[in-house]
């Protein structure tokens, strides 16, 4: 595919931005960067599968307070706490999935909003293990394993975020170009033939619902530590509209542009949200800016300035 | 032994009976028609071969195996593939992305998440045989589509023929081709069945079609076979000319 070259470019570049960036910036990049795992984990979804989630808060949520609880409780690494979250995001998804696929289109959708609100309402109610609506407090970025403690500090967090960003980033790259990617894409553009030439596309849409949301649980759990608290916002249908928002105005279906949508998504927020309160109002006119204008958003728009000649790159 | 046997086959819609008791048998290498008046059962007919519908009663078997019950993609890994009446194709993908995907269906590691290059590797040498058979090698890197109609119609059943299927069943091949499509999708299909190498029940109602492709033909009507032979017994036969030829055969 192209932009190789330019991903590589953005890689080294976020490789070294803690030399160049003041402190407060590289806290910003590494919620842009956590932002960016959850969006790109619904590109699966949305842009692969054209499976609409509007309740994709959940996995974020689910990895949050998993991870939230196992670094206050138990006193596991950081590392093992945040994947051991991620994959239990993973394997409740396959409920969910396994529920919300009986039906198709905009009931699939509905069901996964619901879904996300349950959580939602359990998060509020069960205080021993939520913290209801104080939340987790004072998570720690516990040390380990082998005496390693470099991940408890700023820059050390910012590199297991980008590492573990790249590496999922890779392994969705190579997903969505394996036969199971080519399965995706038939049940995105014709689910009824794709299941008539032999597909169950029941268990494929399962699978990758499971392998977005241990990807977004990943987001939600290395969240947890880095902010210090989780809370019930984090599994508010809100927050799910807007990583919706995200990877739509990033580039559906690109991988790379959700991430740059969610980072997208963030700087507008922060800049915004100093002369206003209303900044939601102005993002929503660049979101539907992006639907009219732009549809195969920023990373769209930045493929077709770095290649003026070859047009239609797919 | 007959590849596909329906036996006492019935489907009830309420009180209507659209499909009933209808017996047949298809043999390896023949070309079966089941043609009929609108409303004669055909389509209902073919959905419960393909397991889109449930018999009410009656059964299908194919190479001995009841296939009743079994849900389509089951059905279809048995080694038994279709084309749509209403052409359904992955409208983005390339015309051999589309044969590609359909043989992948056959592959015992088609869900392979990562890697896969065999898999694909296999896919495509079946998908671009079946595009050489019909002849669309020439659109293969075109998006399906964009293609014409007539086109597409072939691309349907070269995405059928990729699977390399033991029984091919064609749903109105012809439906919605112009009269010049209509001719050269027949001599396609014609060319393509001369062969010999393939079984396949064909549902059409454009007689010209049928007469031109098929061996033998079953004639249903209301839901009931009312003949069932060699094309030029059908044609001669006054029942049939009755129901549906209205004696212009």
């Amino acid at each position: 595919m192209p932009g190789w070259r330019a991903l590589l470019l953005i890689a080294v570049l976020l490789a070294a931005a803690p030399f160049g960036l003041p402190l407060y910036a590289m806290t910003l990049l590494t919620e842009a960067l956590i932002l960016g795992l959850f969006a790109m984990s619904l590109d699966l979804m949305v842009g692969y599968t054209r499976l609409y989630s509007f309740g994709h808060a959940a996995a974020y949520g689910l990895g949050a307070y998993a991870a939230g609880n196992l670094l206050l409780h138990t006193g596991l690494p950081l590392v093992f706490a945040v994947l051991l979250a991620a994959l239990f995001s993973g394997v409740v998804a396959i409920g969910v999935a396994w529920v919300c696929t009986l039906a198709t289109g905009v009931s699939f959708s509905m069901l996964t909003l619901a879904f996300a609100q349950l959580l939602y309402a359990i998060a509020f109610k069960w205080t021993a293990v939520t913290g209801a609506s104080d939340g987790l407090a004072g998570i720690p970025r516990s040390p380990g394993p082998f005496g390693i403690t470099i991940f408890g500090s700023k820059t050390g967090f910012y590199y297991l975020v980008l590492a573990l960003l790249i590496a999922a980033y890779l392994f969705c790259r190579a997903l969505v170009n394996s036969p199971f990617g080519a399965v995706l894409r038939g049940i995105r553009e014709n689910e009824p033939k794709t299941q008539a030439l032999g597909f169950n596309t029941r268990r494929y849409k399962i699978a990758v619902v499971a392998i977005a949301y241990a990807l977004g649980g990943l987001a939600g759990a290395l969240y947890a530590p880095f902010a210090g608290f989780t809370n019930t916002e984090l599994l508010f249908w809100l927050f799910s509209g807007q990583v919706l928002i995200m990877v739509i105005v990033g580039g559906a279906g690109t991988l790379v542009g959700p991430i740059l949508g969610a980072a997208f998504f963030l700087l507008v927020q922060q800049y915004l949200s100093s002369y206003t309160d209303s900044w939601a109002l102005f993002f929503g006119a660049i979101f539907i800016g992006f639907v009219l204008f732009a549809p195969q958003g920023i990373w769209g728009l930045a493929r077709r300035a770095l290649q003026p000649r070859s047009g239609n790159a797919v | 032994m007959a590849l596909l046997e329906l036996a006492d086959l019935t489907r009830r819609f309420g009180g209507l009976v659209a499909v009933d008791s209808v017996t047949m048998q298809v043999e390896p290498g023949e070309v079966r028609a089941v043609i009929g008046p609108n409303g004669a059962g055909k389509s209902t007919l073919f959905h419960l071969v393909t397991g889109v519908l449930k018999p009410t009663a009656g059964e299908v078997r194919f190479a001995g195996e009841r296939l009743t019950g079994l849900p389509s993609h089951r059905i279809c890994q048995r080694g038994v593939s279709r084309t749509f009446q209403i052409t359904a194709l992955f409208p983005e993908m390339t015309a051999r992305e589309n044969t590609q995907l359909a043989a992948q269906a056959r592959h015992p590691q088609r869900w392979r998440p990562l890697g896969g290059g065999p898999v694909f590797g296999t896919a495509a040498r079946y998908g671009d045989a079946a595009l050489e058979r019909l002849g669309l090698m020439p659109i293969a890197d075109r998006p399906a589509g964009l293609l014409s109609h007539g086109d597409q119609r072939l691309l349907e059943v070269a995405m059928a023929l990729a699977q390399r299927p033991r029984l091919l069943l064609l749903d109105e091949p012809t439906q919605g081709l112009s009269v010049e499509e209509t001719a050269q999708a027949v001599a396609t299909l014609a060319g393509l069945l001369s062969d010999g190498d393939l079984t396949v029940l064909l549902v059409e109602h454009d007689m010209e079609v049928v007469f031109r492709l098929a061996h033998k033909i079953t004639v249903l009507h209301r839901g009931a076979v009312i003949a069932d032979g060699p094309p030029e017994m059908v044609r001669a036969d006054v029942g049939v000319q009755a129901a549906y030829l209205g004696g212009f055969a």
